[in-house]
């Protein structure tokens, strides 16, 4: 049974490995925008900026009354808010991910009072942006660079400075 | 050597980071996530309750009840947007508390054919709202008041120009076109929603 477990273990991080070698290899001739996008949780820091825009979206229509003590619009406001400044966060901190993708999660849900949840999609878009953000993650993994190639270039060299050291000596 | 230098350096083991979404993790947050939302929709749902709740860019609408007894009752000078105008004078009734019997809330609306029909959202037992803004165009109602007061200031801004406040108010048969109307909290338990077509709109001036 223990060895099983291993075994199922091991497999399963040949298999992450592997699919992580293959994004690197589509990564090296990525542009820039590309780079930058994989050191971030981008699509959770997108979803959340939006859900952020939604939320604020019920609040800055009722602005007129939106700082009336008691009002809840204000909260809304401050939810809105909060959900679009960690959506910004996200991009610029990812190794906070984790804790940003947790309150964002949060705050779309309570955003439900004061701003009704932007038409719930706020709410919605901040639950999914959230949980990518949570399930982020950036891993080290050992590259050896293709190999093919490399063997290629280098055997090339050797040829040409073989013959240009025989050349030398004769 | 220099080449095998060179062969050598090739083959050193680099470490580059790759950015991932790890699926288990990203499923077991999103579920977490519906199901804090869902509880949060089931329980304002079972107790009937609505929390900042506005009504309001959809032209006139309106309310009409047997009886309102409310708290902290005031009433202020407004300008506001209607169905048919950018900026029509109006009276914003505040209300800290307040309790409906019979409560009718209808809106008339056109459909694409030309035909009319009437939305109804009617309580079926008493309602209970805090923090009630409401901009009214035209009030038909017997009111009453206790500790009636009003208030005037020497200043340009109309919204502040004078104000009438009350401990509390008793409002029957009232009939109230309404164009914008908030709640901070409101629970309208038993509420029956229905819809019935109509020859032509109900038109107040």
């Amino acid at each position: 049974m223990g060895k099983d477990k291993a075994e199922r273990k091991r497999i399963k991080a040949e298999k992450l490995e592997a699919k992580l070698q293959k994004k690197h290899q589509k990564l090296e001739n990525a542009g820039k925008f590309k780079l930058w996008r994989n050191h971030r949780p981008f699509w959770g820091a997108t979803l959340s900026v939006l859900a952020g825009l939604l939320i604020l979206y019920i609040p800055i229509q009722l602005y007129a009354i939106a700082f009336v003590p008691g009002s809840f619009a204000f909260v809304g406001f401050l939810f809105g808010g909060l959900v679009l400044i960690l959506g910004v966060l996200a991009y610029l901190y990812p190794q906070f991910s984790t804790v940003l993708g947790v309150i964002i999660m949060f705050l779309s849900i309570l955003s439900i009072m004061g701003a009704l949840g932007g038409f719930l999609f706020g709410t919605i878009f901040g639950i999914v942006g959230g949980a990518l953000c949570i399930a982020w993650k950036e891993q080290e993994i050992p590259h050896l660079p293709d190999q093919s190639k490399e063997s290629k270039e280098s055997n090339h060299l050797i040829d040409h400075s073989e013959v240009a050291s025989t050349k030398s000596t004769t | 050597m220099k080449n095998l230098a060179a062969r050598g350096v090739n083959l050193v083991e680099t470490k580059m980071s790759v950015g991932f979404t790890v699926k288990k993790k990203f499923v077991a947050a999103l579920i977490c996530g519906l199901i804090v939302l869902g509880a949060m929709v089931g329980v304002f749902g079972m107790t009937g309750t609505a929390l900042a709740l506005p009504l309001g860019g959809m032209g006139d609408f309106y309310v009409q009840f047997d009886k309102l007894e409310g708290k902290g009752f005031e009433m202020l000078p407004q300008i506001g947007e209607t169905g048919n105008s950018d900026a029509s004078p109006m009276v914003r009734n505040k209300i800290e508390e307040a309790t409906v019997y019979n409560l009718l809330i209808y809106k008339d609306l056109k459909l694409p054919d030309g035909k009319w029909i009437r939305v109804n959202i009617k309580g079926t037992q008493p309602t209970e709202i805090h923090g009630l803004i409401q901009d009214a165009r035209y009030i038909e109602a017997n009111l009453q008041f206790s500790n009636l007061g009003i208030h005037e200031k020497n200043t340009d801004d109309y919204t502040k120009n004078w104000s009438q406040s009350a401990e509390k108010v008793t409002i029957t048969n009232a009939k109230i076109v309404t164009d914008y109307l908030f709640q901070t909290m409101v629970k309208l338990q038993g509420a029956k929603i229905s819809i019935e077509s109509i020859d032509k709109p109900e038109t107040i001036n």
